[in-house]
């Protein structure tokens, strides 16, 4: 579903964010990226998504050539993936159900999928008494359950989320990563990036560690560090 | 494309949005357009005006024999024997001393202090002189056999005046165009920036559009829309505006005596019709490409 091969990117010419990374994702495995702040993880994501293009190497995403691909064809490239970020980035003037529909309908789907998937992915994160709240009335729990929906809403292939958990407590990180793990159960491939020791521990997951843009460790079922 | 119709709501909405959200700039951006747009429909009625007018005097050109003041009654009866027999000449008109001065009374009725100055002894008595037919360069030849004869004192024929006005009006249209160029551009600039306001504003929806795959394309029409819309506006607004001044300025060649000799600037309804629907497409056009630029520059994957 991934592929790097022998992968660097740097920076405005000085700053190695990934220094020659190779690795092999496959469909449907839940994938998490830890290291320090600064060693490339949040670079890697962006990688994927073809926000950032690669310096040298090759990237291969759900079967494109990221290295090739056009940038009228990113956006088709970009519904195969849905993105979560720490800071949900949410829009403050639509309700939850705007949000969710709103990446439905700036990629033309119909209104009858519109109306039929936004309240089945507001139910699947247990949102639907919610969906004419506002985002400043939600939790940050909720909130990151919204932005999972709109991620998932179109049903791609792969899930990226940079540090999901970060602004949470511990108790509403644990809701978040049942979700996301219900959702790599689908067939999803899910990739995360995060410092959440507990977390990652317990999730025993595939984990590949960076340290300043290297892969230092990959473990089928791995621990934090 | 299809699937761009099938969103028009979401465009509509978008877009009205986004003019709410401005709407001082808005304003100033209309306005800008409508004035510009406006000098590009007057210039090009003025232009049709011009070659109207310069056309109809071609075809009917005069020219006018100016008499010596103290000429003898003989010598006046004599010429005036042999134009009226002169067979390339259609008709002539005796103008007195006394019809040359209130000619001259009408033509400088604000100027009292010039009129003044003169005398009526020191005015020549013409003839004017209707050729059989309306070449410039026959009449000339025509008008150029009676400039040497005794007790003429010049031939005028309209020519002069027709080529001089002719040079007058291609420095105006110059002009016009000029300034009409210069205003696209400031028009379209604003725009530009109106949208890149619009665009700053919006830039949470535009970050989640691209993150969900959203072409560019899609992303962009809104706010090329707004860009068209508001050039619309400023173009009906301009074209009405062109409208009401040339009905404004006819009218008043029509009334004013002073003005009488552009009573002939006129434009045929069709010419004007051109001239109104050229303003609105200007308008259009300018709003589209201030905005569409500003879409392409401030919108990358
Ligand atoms: N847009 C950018 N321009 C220049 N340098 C950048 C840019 N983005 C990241 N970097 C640099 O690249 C390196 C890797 O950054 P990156 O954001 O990928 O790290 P990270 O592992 O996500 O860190 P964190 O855990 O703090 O989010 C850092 O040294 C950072 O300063
Ligand atoms: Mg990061």
């Amino acid at each position: 579903m991934i592929r790097l091969d022998n992968v660097t990117k740097i920076y405005k010419g000085e700053t190695r964010a990934v220094d020659g990374v190779s690795l092999d994702i496959q469909k449907g495995e839940f994938v998490f990226l830890v290291g320090e702040s600064g060693s490339g993880k949040s670079t890697m994501l962006r990688l994927f998504t073809a926000e950032e293009s690669a310096t040298a190497g090759q990237v291969h995403v759900a079967g494109k050539d990221l290295t090739r691909i056009s940038s009228g064809r990113v956006p088709y490239l970009r519904r195969n993936i849905g993105s979560v970020f720490q800071d949900f980035k949410l829009l403050p003037q639509k309700t939850v159900y705007e949000n969710v529909a709103f990446a439905l309908e700036v990629i033309g789907r119909p209104k009858n999928i519109v109306t039929t998937q936004v309240p089945a992915i507001l139910d699947l994160v247990g949102l639907s008494h919610k969906q004419k709240s506002f985002p400043d009335e939600l939790s940050g729990g909720e909130q990151q359950r919204v932005s999972i929906a709109r991620a998932f809403v179109n049903r791609p292939l792969i899930l990226l989320a940079d540090e999901p958990t970060g602004n949470l407590d511990p108790n509403t990180a644990q809701e978040i990563m049942r979700l996301l793990d219900r959702i790599n159960r689908t067939g999803t491939t899910v990739v995360m990036a995060t410092h959440d020791q507990t977390i990652v521990d317990q999730m025993r997951r595939r984990v590949i560690a960076l340290r300043a843009g290297q892969v230092i460790r990959d473990e089928q079922q791995g621990v934090y560090g | 494309m299809v699937r761009f119709l099938r969103r028009t709501g979401y465009f509509v909405r978008e877009t009205w949005i986004n003019i709410r959200r401005n709407l001082t700039l808005t304003v100033a951006a209309i306005l800008t357009v409508a004035v510009g747009v406006m000098l590009v429909g007057l210039g090009l009625m003025a232009r049709y005006a011009s070659t109207n007018a310069l056309g109809r005097w071609q075809g009917g050109v005069q020219f006018e024999i100016f008499l010596e003041p103290n000429i003898s009654g003989g010598q006046i009866d004599a010429l005036g024997e042999e134009l009226r027999n002169h067979p390339d000449i259609e008709r002539i008109q005796y103008i007195t001393q006394e019809q040359a001065f209130e000619l001259l009374e009408e033509m400088l009725v604000d100027e009292p202090e010039l009129l003044a100055e003169v005398s009526l002894e020191s005015l020549p008595p013409s003839y004017r002189v209707v050729p059989r037919f309306a070449e410039g360069e026959l009449i000339e030849s025509l008008a150029a056999q009676f400039r040497q004869r005794p007790g003429v004192y010049s031939v005028e024929t309209g020519r002069q005046q027709v080529d001089a006005i002719r040079e007058w009006f291609n420095s105006f249209r110059w002009i016009v165009l000029l300034m009409s160029i210069v205003l696209a551009a400031a028009s379209a600039l604003l725009i530009f920036n109106m949208i890149r306001v619009a665009m700053f504003a919006r830039r949470r929806e535009i970050e989640v559009m691209k993150l969900v795959g959203a072409t560019n394309s899609f992303i962009r029409l809104p706010f090329i829309m707004e860009g068209m819309l508001h050039g619309l506006a400023g173009g009906i607004v301009g074209a009405v505006a062109a409208g009401v001044l040339r009905n404004h300025v006819e009218e008043l060649f029509g009334r004013s005596e002073i003005l009488a000799f552009f009573r002939s600037f006129t434009v045929t309804s069709s010419q004007f019709n051109t001239a109104i629907l050229a303003t609105v497409i200007m308008g259009v056009v300018v709003g589209a490409l201030g905005s569409a630029f500003a879409a392409g520059r401030f919108l990358d994957v």
